[in-house]
């Protein structure tokens, strides 16, 4: 475990809880098991917040009584923000005017997709495999609403655009190769979170594949909240708007007094 | 420096946003106008949320006007009578606008409602402004003295209905072109994030005859009123005020608008005019241009219901 004593301290919770994780699977019956722990299991937004990255640590476990099996292992590390409904619009001219036309609504899309893994995910597992995991931008489920009049020959387009204009904002990504092992069976990998990630409930959800079988799943639970000032502004905005809004004029109004008052010249 | 906006979600660089309110409240100062038709764009074009900035600079300009109305309230340069009716107008036109946007907003159709307005109102006031000024430049320079404008003097909107006397204005006029100017700017003050400073006076000196002593005074108060509402009812409807953000603008802007002021007094009257046309004409172009333009980018994204709507 080279690994644990090269990290600072602040992973060493995460590797120890892991160890043990380890010493408790040592008795299952199961060839490899896969254990994950994350650096944090709360991402916590500021005034000063301008992104930030998790870093998540795992391990293949082995049963030490049967042999490891011949061919690689490949590690897929998924991160998925809560549920967004998302209308995709394409623009089109009208009247000699550049206008929002077509639209297409995107009703329960994940509003963060981070996709780790130890090679290209086409190449880790079958069609069947990768929809029902959701594994891969071409992969995801995109439910449309039921109003759309987009033709059926058009529809991949605003799929793709939505999926473009995502990655562009650094809010869907895919990143093969991305996961560092540092030992035989030990990996780490880090997401970066953009500073545009919207608060709630993260799964984040480990993959171990063998020539296209998956083996085992993990999956743990990540928070991102807005703490203190904002947290209260955020709350006050959005539970108390008139209290917030009366908030706002009082203070605009003390600004300007207070300003005729320091520079009044007469 | 960057801060975390609490409302808009995003990062932003607290000394460009600063330098921005101070350069609008520089102009604001200099040609005695609320600056917000500045300061919005330059908002949405540095990336801020096209509804947080407008809804912000309802509130930054609370701020600049309260300044201003105390100076004028002090010189008793405002005539309340005429600025109460303007109001009552601009409340409802700001209900209207508040309404009107939320609709537009789930429509996908703000951005293109927001760019189609400034177009139109900043390129005929901007035009008619650039004519006014160049005229005013020759007749000086010509040497020919100034048409004046007597207050008896009467157009078609003097033969209205209702009449009203505003004793501080000397006016006995019909109060419905007066509610309904106040509701128009109030309106358009809601929609666009402007004060609508550059239209009233205008309409309040040449459709109403408001003389010209009382005319910014009158406007500034109906401004204050109209954004603060404006800032509430952002608050409750659209819920896109940010108030960090609107912090730094206001701080930024009185500070300009100090030094902007004193710069002015250095300059002709019909000098700022032109000035002041071109920048609004500037604008309107802008606009004009990003409407006209083969876009680069086909398609956008809105985020409509669920984490961070």
């Amino acid at each position: 475990m080279t690994a644990c004593t090269r990290l600072s301290t602040r992973w060493l919770k995460p590797c120890l809880g892991l160890l043990l994780g380890l010493f408790l699977l040592g008795g299952e019956g199961r060839a490899e098991e896969l254990v994950t722990a994350l650096s944090s299991d709360v991402v916590s937004i500021q005034s000063n917040f301008t992104g930030t990255e998790i870093v998540i640590f795992g391990q293949i476990g082995m049963d030490p009584q049967t042999l490891s099996r011949p061919g690689r292992y490949d590690i897929i590390i998924k991160v998925v923000g809560p549920d967004q409904q998302i209308t995709t619009r394409r623009k089109g001219r009208f009247l000699g005017v550049w206008v929002n036309r077509d639209y297409e609504t995107f009703v329960a899309v994940p509003s963060f997709y981070s996709l780790a893994s130890t090679g290209r995910v086409g190449e880790l597992g079958g069609r069947e495999l990768l929809d029902a995991h959701a594994l891969g931008l071409n992969h995801l489920n995109l439910p449309v609403s039921g109003s759309s009049h987009v033709p059926l020959s058009e529809r991949d387009d605003f799929r793709e655009a939505f999926l473009r204009l995502r990655t562009e904002q650094g809010l869907y990504a895919e990143r093969p190769e991305s996961i560092e092992f540092l030992t035989n069976t030990m990996f780490r990998t880090t997401v970066p979170l953009p500073a545009n990630i919207p608060v709630g409930k993260y799964s984040i959800q480990g993959f171990l594949i063998q020539d296209g079988v998956l083996l085992s799943r993990t999956e743990q639970e990540l928070a991102v909240a807005k703490i203190g000032f904002e947290q209260v502004t955020y709350n006050l905005a959005r539970h108390h708007p008139l209290v917030y809004g009366v908030l706002a004029v009082i203070l605009a109004t003390v600004t300007g007094w207070l300003a005729g008052v320091i520079f009044r010249k007469d | 420096m960057q801060l975390y906006l609490p409302i808009a979600e995003i990062p932003v660089n607290i000394f460009m946003i600063f330098g921005m309110g101070g350069a609008v409240g520089f102009l604001s100062g200099l040609f005695g106008i609320g600056g917000g038709f500045l300061l919005t764009p330059l908002l949405i074009f540095s990336g801020i949320p096209p509804a947080v900035a407008v809804a912000t600079v309802t509130t930054q300009v609370t701020a600049s006007s309260t300044s201003a109305v105390l100076t004028y309230w002090r010189r008793k340069a405002i005539d309340f009578k005429l600025g109460t009716m303007l109001l009552v107008g601009g409340i409802s036109g700001s209900i209207v606008g508040v309404f009107l946007f939320e609709v537009l907003q789930n429509l996908g159709q703000l951005d293109l409602v927001i760019s189609l307005s400034y177009v139109t109102f900043l390129g005929t006031i901007g035009t008619l402004m650039l004519f006014e000024s160049l005229r005013a430049m020759r007749r000086r320079r010509s040497g020919g003295a100034a048409r004046i404008r007597r207050p008896g003097q009467h157009n078609w909107i003097h033969g209205l209905p209702f009449k009203m006397r505003f004793r501080q204005s000397k006016l006995y006029v019909s109060v419905i072109p007066v509610l309904f100017l106040g509701a128009t700017i109030g309106f358009l003050g809601t929609i666009l994030g402007i004060g609508g400073g550059f239209m009233m006076v205008p309409a309040l000196i040449y459709l109403l005859r408001v003389p010209t002593n009382v005319v910014i005074g009158t406007s500034l108060l109906q401004i204050l009123f109209t954004m603060a509402t404006a800032t509430v009812l952002h608050s409750i409807g659209t819920q896109t005020v940010d108030i960090v953000l609107a912090l730094t603008l206001m701080i930024g802007g009185v500070i300009g608008a100090q030094f902007g002021a004193r710069m002015g007094q250095n300059l002709r009257g019909d000098q700022l005019r032109l000035l002041l046309a071109l920048l609004v004409l500037l604008v309107g172009l802008r606009f004009a241009v990003d409407l006209l333009l083969t876009p680069t980018d086909f398609y956008s994204i809105a985020i409509m219901g669920g984490a961070g709507s």
